[in-house]
This record gives structure tokens, sequence and C-alpha cells, in this order.
């Protein structure tokens, strides 16, 4: 067991170098400059060489491998860099983000979840029934919907024209002056729309997946028997079903947790959210490199750690995966 | 397919009632503003984006500034003189001035400030190359400023708009950008910095000790909002009072909206021009021929593009001189629209139509060009690339559209590895536009064109120098005159930059420079209708 672990942390070790390498290297044969001036004019400029003074402030003097090179020799010290936007920690700024965007994925997938498991088990209980066909048919509908308009039509209807819930933000100019519980009551209305857009697009992949895991394990003989015993076919559904499905749904839960950490550019810059999608997206439009390699290993350790939990649960779920 | 999308939500939206509630603003007496990026610094010097550069200038204030109508006025400088030869100026700065920490404003912070700046690890970028020619800055005494330059510039007076930083706070910072000063920044303008929530909102409040009186608006706060739809539902609904710098696609929907009506709106005339930069070294076998380059603005039908498409935003141009400094020649007018003319001189500079196949040819090879531009989400940008296509078509011209995101651009028009390229040029007040088509701008300045010319590169140098303002209009309008004839760079438009806010907010003015950098700008504000004070 502890061998097994050794190897896959030396695994997960590699395979995270190799995709900060790889990024690295795409930043920089990405055309554009982080400190070019061009977009200021007025009648006096920096020359090159005060140009030059400010790139050498953050290294980009040097050759591209030793900026790698110096990059990776931070990140053993645990140091992420500081960025070349506001010369802030990347640590303080990504940490200043992270909260915001794990709460909104958190309750997204929540509603997801919520929405799609009943959603699938009514579908499977009646497989091919027009039950079944307007379950996939609606969650496909939303699945083409996209984002952007939808998050503007929750924006004008919701908002807008019934005034039921804020605009845009994560809290009202006055929420500093309310008390804890209007506060969160605050908060909460900041994300209910910004949430709704999140999860709407995914409901079609896990409802079908919750349908087609729990048709699986209730046809055929599981079926049979259970009939026989005299369980309806819910009974069936609810009694096997669910306990074969949950292998590959605890598989599912693994991958999901890099969604927690991935933030949505559209619906982030939709509703003035500052999450971790809309600073990776102005950190690459500005070349900010040390915040995108900060934001890459983020996700990166979250996928790998998703992963590893997903081995651990098939393999806690399963007896056969455990004695092999 | 995004508008058709958005019209429908629209029509679905109307059949919905109006919320209520829009009076925040009024009863706490809060002017809410939004920016669409988050400040890179608050350190009021360092990295100088446009957010920055208007928090900095509320929250502190420069030894000048300018009025909405560009003249320059003593702020903390109360008055100045310059010695004979012109090298030398000395500021008298304004008695019984407090930081917004009660501490007295000394000619001491002056100095410091410009020695910060002139620090490469401030970054202060916009501000630094002004002082640059600077020889030596000194405090006699605590009121007394005393700077010589190197070289005589006119244009001196400009530089010192810079916000003054106050040492004995500033100085405690190992490092400046990051430091507690840039977190928390104390100045001695109009308002204070009272809070920050990083990426969502900044408030100021009014500085009841302000030399000038206090504003009479007690809170002035920014929302960051990054995108153009949002900021503007949130000023319909109530949450924001003013949007500046309503984009071109959203005023079109404006104009036409009822749920826009209740607004007050105005446009200013912003100090930039957008133009195609013909590239001139030799590179191409096109743009180095004049006779071309103004062939291609003849070709142009731009009365009637500003008119039809663009709701009034665009105002055909001449040259980089924008007709609201008094620096532009009225006597230069843009080229008008002369497709036949544009004709003519094609022919004479030898491209003409051997084969008929609709394309001009010279030497057998066909006139045919790339027009480079950086990616833009508005409608208008695409709507003016395509109508330079067409029109330019019309005169047997083919130009393909090449669009490259905005740092890319960058690049590849800083190594002059472009045939023509389109971008908008944002100005200051001052005439001095050496960076733009002085012979020595051609590498490290903004002449990527390569354009050349000595009787060009004389006037730019004699206007640096002369400071009477009668003589130095005279050779900026030679200057003027030199620059239409040869077209190095072809300036289809200057635009103006349209408001909304709520019709009760008053005092805010229609300036060049926008509503907030200049004097007095939000010192002036009010709510009409109300007492003033907190709510």
């Amino acid at each position: 067991m502890a061998r097994a672990l050794l190897l896959r942390s030396a695994s997960s070790a590699l395979t995270l170098l190799l995709v900060t390498l790889i990024v690295f290297l795409l930043l920089h044969l990405l055309p554009g400059d982080p400190f070019s001036e061009d977009e200021l004019v007025g009648p006096r400029r920096l020359t090159r060489a005060q140009v030059a003074e400010i790139r050498a402030l953050y290294h980009l003097d040097e050759p591209v491998h030793r900026q790698y090179l110096l990059w990776l020799q931070d990140l053993l010290r645990g140091d992420l860099g500081a960025s070349f936007q506001d010369r802030r920690t990347v640590a303080s700024k990504i940490a200043e983000r992270l909260p915001v965007t794990v709460t909104l994925n958190a309750l997204a997938l929540a509603l997801m979840v919520g929405l799609s498991v009943p959603l699938g088990t009514l579908a499977a209980w009646r497989p091919g029934s027009g039950l079944d066909r307007a379950a996939g048919a609606g969650t496909y509908a939303l699945y083409a919907l996209p984002v952007f308009w939808a998050a503007l039509l929750l924006q004008i209807v919701f908002s807008a024209r019934l005034g039921w819930l804020p605009l845009l933000g994560l809290a009202s100019d006055r929420a500093a002056e309310l008390g804890a519980l209007e506060r969160l009551a605050d908060r909460a209305a900041h994300l209910v729309l910004p949430t709704v857009c999140l999860a709407y697009p995914g409901l079609a992949y896990l409802s079908r997946f919750v349908r087609s895991s729990l048709l699986e394990g209730t046809s055929g003989e599981f079926e049979r028997a259970g009939r026989a015993r005299g369980l309806t076919a819910l009974g069936v559904l609810v009694r096997h079903g669910f306990r074969l499905a949950s292998v590959p749904l605890l598989t599912l839960a693994g991958f999901l947790l890099r969604h927690l950490v991935a933030g949505s550019v559209l619906v982030e810059w939709t509703f003035a959210i500052p999450g971790l999608g809309l600073l990776f997206v102005e950190a690459v439009l500005a070349r900010d490199v040390p915040v995108v390699m900060g934001l890459t290993l983020v996700s990166s350790v979250a996928t790998l750690a998703g992963t590893f939990l997903a081995d651990v649960l098939y393999a806690a779920a399963d007896p056969r995966v455990r004695h092999a | 397919m995004r508008r058709a999308l958005a019209g429908a939500s629209l029509a679905l939206a109307l059949a919905c009632p109006a919320p209520a509630g829009r009076d925040e603003g009024f009863r706490t007496n809060t002017v809410r503003a939004h920016l669409s990026s988050e400040p890179q610094s608050l350190s009021l010097i360092g990295k100088t984006d446009y957010s920055s550069e208007v928090l900095a200038l509320l929250i502190s204030d420069g030894l000048v500034g300018y009025d909405s109508s560009l003249e320059v006025r003593p702020m903390l400088a109360e008055t100045w003189e310059l010695s004979a030869d012109r090298r030398t100026v000395t500021f008298h700065l304004r008695e019984g001035v407090r930081w917004q920490d009660g501490r007295p404003v000394t000619a001491r912070d002056v100095v410091y400030t410009i020695r910060k700046v002139l620090e490469p690890a401030t970054e202060a970028r916009s501000w630094r190359p002004h002082f640059e020619n600077l020889a030596s800055l000194e405090a006699p005494d605590d009121l007394t400023v005393r700077a010589t330059y190197a070289e005589p510039a006119a244009d001196f007076l400009d530089a010192w708009r810079i916000p003054i930083v106050p040492e004995h706070l500033a100085s405690k910072d190992r490092d400046f950008l990051t430091g507690e000063f840039a977190k928390r920044p104390v100045g001695c303008g109009p308002f204070r910095l009272v809070r920050h929530e990083p990426g969502q909102l900044l408030v100021l409040e009014a500085n009841p000790d302000y030399w000038a009186g206090p504003p009479a608006i007690e809170r002035l706060s920014f929302r960051i909002v990054p995108s153009d739809r949002t900021t503007y539902e949130a000023l319909l609904r109530g949450d924001l009072d003013l949007y500046v710098g309503v984009s071109p696609d959203l005023w079109r929907e404006s104009l036409a909206s009822p749920r826009a009506s209740r607004l007050a709106r105005f446009v200013y005339p912003r100090l930039s021009v957008w133009h195609i930069l013909w590239n001139q070294n030799g590179s191409n076998p096109f743009f180095t021929d004049p006779r071309v380059r103004r062939a291609m603005v003849l070709a142009l039908d731009r009365e009637r593009f500003a008119r039809q498409a663009t709701d009034g935003i665009a105002i055909p141009a001449a040259t980089t001189y924008h007709p609201e400094t008094p620096w532009a020649d009225p006597g230069v007018r843009p080229w008008p629209y002369d497709p036949a003319e544009a004709k003519r001189l094609l022919e004479e500079a030898g491209w003409t139509d051997s084969d008929g196949d609709g394309v001009r040819e010279r030497g057998g090879v066909p006139f045919r060009f790339t027009l480079l531009l950086p990616a833009s989400p508005q409608e208008l940008a695409e709507r003016i690339a395509v109508w330079t296509q067409q029109s330019l078509a019309a005169v047997g011209v083919r130009m393909e559209i090449e669009k490259l995101d905005p740092r890319a651009f960058f690049e590849r028009r800083r190594a002059h590895a472009f045939q023509a390229t389109k971008s908008t040029i944002l100005q200051t007040p001052s005439p001095d536009h050496h960076d733009v088509y002085h012979s020595s701008a051609r590498e490290g300045g903004m002449n990527y064109g390569g354009f050349s010319d000595p009787e060009v590169d004389r006037l730019l140098e004699e206007g640096r120098r002369t400071f009477e303002t009668t003589r130095r209009r005279e050779i900026y309008f030679r200057l003027q005159r030199r620059l239409h004839e040869l077209e190095p760079i072809s300036c289809l438009f200057h635009w103006v930059s349209p408001v909304l806010h709520d019709p009760r907010l008053e005092g805010i003015e229609r300036s060049p420079l926008g509503p907030y950098l200049v004097f007095p700008g939000p010192r002036g504000w009010r709510w009409a209708g109300r007492a003033p004070g907190r709510g």
C-alpha cells in the first residue's frame, strides 16, 4: 500500500512538472509582451532602455529556460512569484479569489446533483417513456443554450424587470452596515443567478449519466430477481440500482473536484464576480506569466487530487478493486 | 446571432414590470459610478492604467490641473514663475493645505514624489518620461519648489498635474508598489479612500478639510464591472447613477430604448483619433507614394458613414490635432469624399487595372494589401473595417482584414511587420506629437510606419522649444498643413464618448479629458433638490 502511494505521488509530481513546463513554453510562444508601452500615448514615452529596466525587475531579461528554472526554484520555496500587472504576490491574488470560485462551484454542483439524480432516476424508472424523453430533450435543450445569453436573460427578467434578485457583484453597497444574518441573506441573493448559470449546462450530462448507470444495474437478472421477490420497478432501482451505480457515480465525483477551482469566465464577467476564471483570462491577455502559472498549478493539483480521490473511493465501494 | 438572441430576451423582459427604488444615490448623497477594471495600483503614481489614474487624481492633487476647457490652473501651487532662460521654474505652494491625516503638505513631499517617479521600481510609466529632462529639483523652503530642466520644454506644466504623495507615510514602505501606503493611500485631494474590496468596490468619502472646500457629494463609489452590458443594465435598474464611456453599441441601443428615456445623456469629445497607419518603409510597393495614401482617404465617404452608422459618435478628422484643442488649424479640413480624384491619383501613381479584373496593378503587382487590427468586442469596429474594405474595392484596391489579439497586434506593429494597421490613438492635451511623426520616433516611438520628412522634423523640434503661445500655434498650424499634404497616417475619425446618468445629478462637465480628471470634476457634482450633507 505504501509503495503504491509512493509510486502514485512520484508520477503525480512528474505530471505536474510537465504541465507547468508546457504551459510556460506556450506562454512564451504567444506573441506579445507584458510590458509593451504601445497603449500609452503622450508627447513623451519611456525609452526602450527604461522599459528594459522594468522588464529586468521581473527577470524578463533572462533567457526563457532560466526564467522557468527561477520560477521552479521559487516554487520549491513555496513562492509563486509576483504578478506582472500589479506586483502583488500570486498566492495572495489567488487566495483572494479562490473562496469565491469554490463557493459558487460547490453551490452549482449541489444544484446539479440535486436535480440530476432525481431526474435520472425518474428517466431510468420508465426508460423510453414520455417522461424519459421529456427529461432528455429538456436537459439537452438547456445544454445547447449559450451561457452569455442565458445569463443576460436571467439578469433582465429576475433583476432588471422583476427586481427579485441583485444584478451583479457579491454583495450590496451597504452590506458592511448590515447584521450577520442579513449579510448572509444578501450574499445568498447575489449567488442565485450565477449558480443557476453555472449549473444548468451540466444537467444533461449528469442526469443521463445517472440514468444509464442505473439502467445498467437494473437490467437483466437483477431486475428479474428483484421483481421475483416482489419488488416494484422503482424498488429495484433503489435497492439494487443505486448500489451498483455508486461506483461510476463516485468516480465522477472525483473528476468533479477539478471543477471546484475552475472559474467560469462568462459567468464571472457578466455578473461582475471576481473569481478565478476572470483572473485567468485577464492574466493571459496581459501576458501575466506568474499568475497564469499559479492558476495552472492550482487546477492541475485539483485534477490530480480528484483522480486520486476517485481511485480511493472506487476501491472503497468495490471490493473487487481492493483485493486486486 | 448574438443580437437576435438579445432582442428575444429583451422582448421577453418587456412583458415584466420594472423594479422600484432608484433613490439610493440621491438619498445617501452618494454618486455610484463604475470602472471596467480593478486599478493596477493605488499608490497614486505607480502602474498608471486608466482606473488607477482616475482614483489617484481624486485622492490627491497635483501642483497644477486642467479645467474642463483644458486650461492649466493652479492647484497645490498658487503661482509659479519661469526664469529668463526658461530652464528654471519656481512654484509657490498654497499655504495651509493638509494631508488627509492632518500633517501639512510641504515642498519636500513634492521633491519626494518626483524622486519616487524617477525610480524604475515605481513603474510610473506615464509620468516618468516627463521628468527625465530635470537637471535638479529642490525645496528651498516648505512652500517653494524649484525645478531646473536640462533643455527648456514648452509643455513642462503638463507633468506637474502628477498627484503628490506624502513622504512621511509612503517612505515607510520597503516596496512602494506593494507596501502599506499602496493599500491605504493618503492624499490631499477632494476625496479619501475609505473602503476597498478588491475586484468589487472602492468607496471614496468627501474630504471635509479640502483646500478648495469639500465636495457637495458625500461619497463617490466605484463598482468594478467588466461587462458593458451589465453596467448598462445596472444603470437602468438604478444600481448605478452614472455610466461614463457608454460603448458605441449600447449607446445606439439606448437612443431607441424606452427604458433609457428617463436618463440624462451627453457626449464629450474624447482626445483620440481612429487612424490607419501606412507602412512606408519600402517593404510594400504601395504606400511610399503620398498620392496613394491620399487616394485611400478620398475613396471613403466618412460624412455619410459617421451619420448613418455611428449615431454621431465618429467625427471625420483631418490630422491628429483635435478640433476641441486650441492647437487645431481650422483651415485644415478633412479630405472630402472624391472617388474620381482617388482614381486619378492612383492612375497618376502608375496603378491601373490593365486586365480588367477590378483590381489595379503596377508592373504586374496587384494592389492588394492587408489591414491589421486589434480584436475588439465592439460591433462598430467590425463595421468600419468592412466599410473601408468595400470603399477601397470601389476604386480598384483590394484590402484583406486580419484581426489579432491586442498584445500580438502591438508586437507586429512594433516590429514594422505590417502593410497597414488600424487603431486608436489616445492623446493628452499637449500639441507635441513628436512621437507620432518625428523621424527619430521610427525606432522606439510611435512612428511605426517609418514616415520621415525634414520639414516635419524641424517644425516638431521648434514647437517643443517655443513658449510663446501665438508663435507656437503658428508652428503647429504649419505642421498640420504639411501633414495634411503628405498624409503619413490617415486620421479618419475623432470619437466622442457618451455618458448616461441620473437626471438629478448636476454639474458633470463636458470635457475632452472626461468627467473625472479635470477641475472641478466630481468636486462640483451635486444632487439637484437635495440638501448637502450626509444621508
